[in-house]
């Protein structure tokens, strides 16, 4: 007994010097932090321009009739005569690279800020190259950032540049986020010690356990906190900018609510509302099949005899395991080898495949809580199979399926590999695949930056009310 | 007619239609990249598109990359993830659902575009867009799937016995380890091929968080099939996902079964 006590007092001890020891850890690890900051927001870091070639590649599968793509000038520069050029109509302003080749030969395209040129006529063009390092280090943070340039990373040409980006004004955030945390955190030890003083021991140490429970409690709920916090930050970025009108996320060009009036009356990318459409179009089929399909299913699943139902959940829980892209591709060579049109229909198809299994799945739970004799005696007593199904097991069931079907719609609007193989080339895209090839050119769609952010306040107001109800239920 | 009828008033049969629709879209499409992976253009049986892989560096390559991407991304995630989960598990942890939930969320904005912010965001810090940020992004979109099943796990676990062995002398740490970490491990494995399988065949992440710099098995995939002439090889790389994706839900539902059966 006496033993235990003693190791007790040692550990104790032990627990003491530990957390001196984290204390001057923390303090310095935040001194340091606060001079880390601003150093990385004044640090050149190389940012190395590559000379792609599988952009290039790909754009001539793209356009098989285009003009030869390693013809074209794609320039690192100024347009010095932009005004003059734009007025002869001899510069064409791109949405995405691709339209160079699309219509009419270029001689060239370039950037200027945050859009890409054309021109047809490179004797008109007069150029600033920057060819010399103490421009590029200027220009290099402004141009870096704007997207026409990122998307030019894989085009561009001769000679890899080095170029040299500064942090940014965020480490600037950070840091001050970190002095003001550090002086709280410091401020707290000074006045706690102050107080202590003036305690007898046996408080003192009362107060000692307290803080250590506390620290425990604050330091678990910190973690969680700063997890989200990096979790919800791109989000974030998506909500504070769908309030701006710049076409580039990231690009602040003052307050204005045009995206979200472009995305309601319809003047967005016409290619963005199909795509709106066909998602819920394709959703929607999906989740009806596969939820009738998938409780039929879980009906006789239930019924079957042991090894059967053994080989038909296997057979359930394949699509489940295999990972999107390879439902896509054995569906998109099945697909090939039927000789199947791929659209819409074969999308849907698809969808129905790996929703089902989830609806099965939760369909189950519901039929062995269910008393199996029910159904019998609603034969016995005179009803067909149709009208039994409807009147005694239907009303047993529909939680089941219900929840299903909301699990077979989130499924199928959040897919994009299965999609992405068996939407064919007809054109159509739902919102996962236009996004991903939006990106793929290099800028987004700047109207599916409201569009997130309703959905994500859409989702938080139906957790909070489900969360709300399910407190409610509890309390009575 | 009556025998229709007998037929369909015994339930077993309902099943027909959907086992019939799985032979159609999934087992036969599986068969089907056999098939095309075993043979040439033309349709004639070959073990060239193997032969070609094997002595294919870079498919050989991005393929060990990829694993290897998806092993520290797993254990990445692990590491963040386990206490995360732990301290939702806690008894004297108010508001576990609601955390839960905010960690569901994100899931909700569509992936692609969260991985565009993400690019965003790291342009906006200047930092360059490499391996790190890579990890970054994958582990940002799979880190609700393990967090996810090794709660459930936590949470289910009965307090009483970590209390039982503080009581026999275990000290905090000693309790963490003995106790809570093998009753966790059927989490831990779920969590692990939850993030494990998609990470390996993750296509769209890879290119648009490194600006195409860096492949991954996914996007290497993508490209032989969308190319008509080289579907067959793509089949064969498919094959072989497929197989890396059969060996880990295989090992991880043994895995997790022998570890539940021990509790």
């Amino acid at each position: 007994m006496m033993d235990r006590f003693a190791k007790r007092q040692r550990t104790a001890s032990l627990k003491d010097k530990r957390q001196k020891w984290f204390r001057r850890i923390m303090i310095v690890s935040c001194l340091l932090s606060i001079v880390y900051c601003p150093l990385m927001a004044q640090s050149n870091l190389t940012y190395t321009v590559k000379v792609g070639t599988t952009g290039e590649v790909k754009m001539l599968q793209e356009f098989p009739e285009s003009y030869a793509a390693e013809k074209i000038n794609i320039t690192l520069g100024e347009i010095e005569n932009l005004d003059r050029l734009d007025k002869l109509g001899k510069l064409e302003k791109l949405d995405h690279l691709d339209f160079a080749f699309a219509d009419r030969p270029v001689a060239g395209i370039a950037a200027w800020g945050d859009s890409i040129y054309s021109y047809t006529d490179e004797a008109d063009v007069t150029w600033t190259v920057w060819r010399n390092k103490k421009e590029l280090k200027n220009r290099a943070q402004k141009v870096l950032r704007a997207n026409a340039y990122r998307a030019f990373e894989d085009y561009l040409i001769a000679n890899t540049a080095r170029v040299s980006q500064r942090g940014g004004w965020i480490w600037w955030v950070f840091a001050a986020l970190l002095l003001v945390g550090t002086a709280i955190y410091g401020g707290y030890i000074v006045y706690s010690r102050r107080k202590e003083k003036e305690l007898t021991a046996v408080e003192q140490e009362m107060l000692r356990r307290k803080r250590m429970g506390l620290r425990r409690h604050y330091g678990s709920q910190l973690y969680l906190w700063l997890l989200l916090l990096v979790l919800y930050a791109p989000i974030a970025l998506i909500a504070v900018f769908s309030f701006t009108k710049s076409k580039i996320l990231g690009n602040w060009t003052g307050f204005s609510m045009d995206l979200y009036v472009n995305l309601f009356t319809g003047k967005a990318d016409a290619g963005l509302n199909s795509a709106i459409m066909y998602t819920l179009i394709i959703a929607l089929v999906a989740a009806v099949c596969s939820t009738l399909l998938g409780t039929l299913a879980a009906i006789g699943i239930y019924n079957m005899r042991a090894r059967q139902r053994k080989v038909v959940s296997f057979l359930n829980s394949v699509p489940m395991i295999n990972p999107d892209i390879i439902t896509g591709i054995s569906l998109f060579l099945l697909f090939v080898a039927l000789g199947f049109s791929q659209g819409l229909a074969t999308v849907c198809i698809a969808h129905v495949v790996f929703c089902t299994p989830y609806v099965v799945l939760s369909v189950l739970p519901r039929l062995s809580r269910m008393n199996p004799n029910t159904y019998e005696a609603a034969l016995d007593l005179g009803a067909t199979p149709m009208q039994a199904l409807r009147m005694v097991m239907l009303p047993e069931l529909w939680p089941g399926m219900l929840s299903g079907f909301i699990l077979a719609l989130t499924l199928s609007v959040h897919d994009v590999g299965v999609t992405f193989f068996t939407k064919g080339s007809g054109g159509l895209e739902t919102l996962s695949t236009f996004i991903y090839s939006d990106a793929r050119k290099g800028g987004l769609t700047p109207e599916l930056r409201p569009l997130f952010t309703l959905i994500l306040i859409v989702m938080l107001g139906v957790l909070i009310y489900i969360n709300f109800k399910d407190q409610k239920e509890e309390q009575s | 007619m009556s025998k229709l009828v007998q037929i369909f008033s015994s339930r077993r049969t309902w099943a027909w239609p959907y086992v019939a629709f799985m032979a159609l879209f999934v087992v036969l499409p599986l068969i089907l990249v056999g098939v095309y992976a075993f043979t040439d253009v033309t349709g004639h049986f070959t073990l060239h598109n193997f032969a070609k892989f094997f002595t294919h560096s870079e498919a050989i390559q991005t393929f060990l990359y990829s694993l290897m991407i998806a092993v520290f991304n797993t254990a990445i995630c692990l590491l963040i993830g386990y206490p995360a989960a732990y301290i939702m598990a806690q008894e004297d942890f108010k508001t576990p659902k609601v955390m839960a939930m905010l960690f569901i969320l994100p899931m909700w904005i569509n992936f692609l575009l969260r991985t565009v912010a993400t690019v965003e965001l790291f342009n906006m810090c200047g930092l360059p867009l490499g391996e790190g940020a890579l990890l970054f992004g994958l582990c940002y979109d799979y880190l609700p799937f393990m967090i996810y099943p090794i709660y459930n796990t936590l949470q289910k676990m009965d307090n009483s016995l970590v209390e039982a062995a503080q009581d026999l002398g275990a000290s905090r740490w000693q309790s963490f380890w003995k106790v809570i970490v093998p009753l966790s491990m059927p989490g831990v494995y779920s969590g692990c091929v939850m993030v494990f399988m998609p990470t390996v065949s993750t296509f769209a992440i890879a290119e648009l968080l490194t600006h195409n710099n860096i492949k991954l098995f996914g996007s290497l995939i993508q490209d032989y099939i969308t190319t008509t002439d080289l579907l067959n090889y793509g089949a064969v790389l498919s094959l072989v996902l497929l197989i890396i994706i059969g060996l880990t839900s295989f090992f991880g539902e043994h895995d997790a079964k022998e570890e539940g059966g021990l509790v």
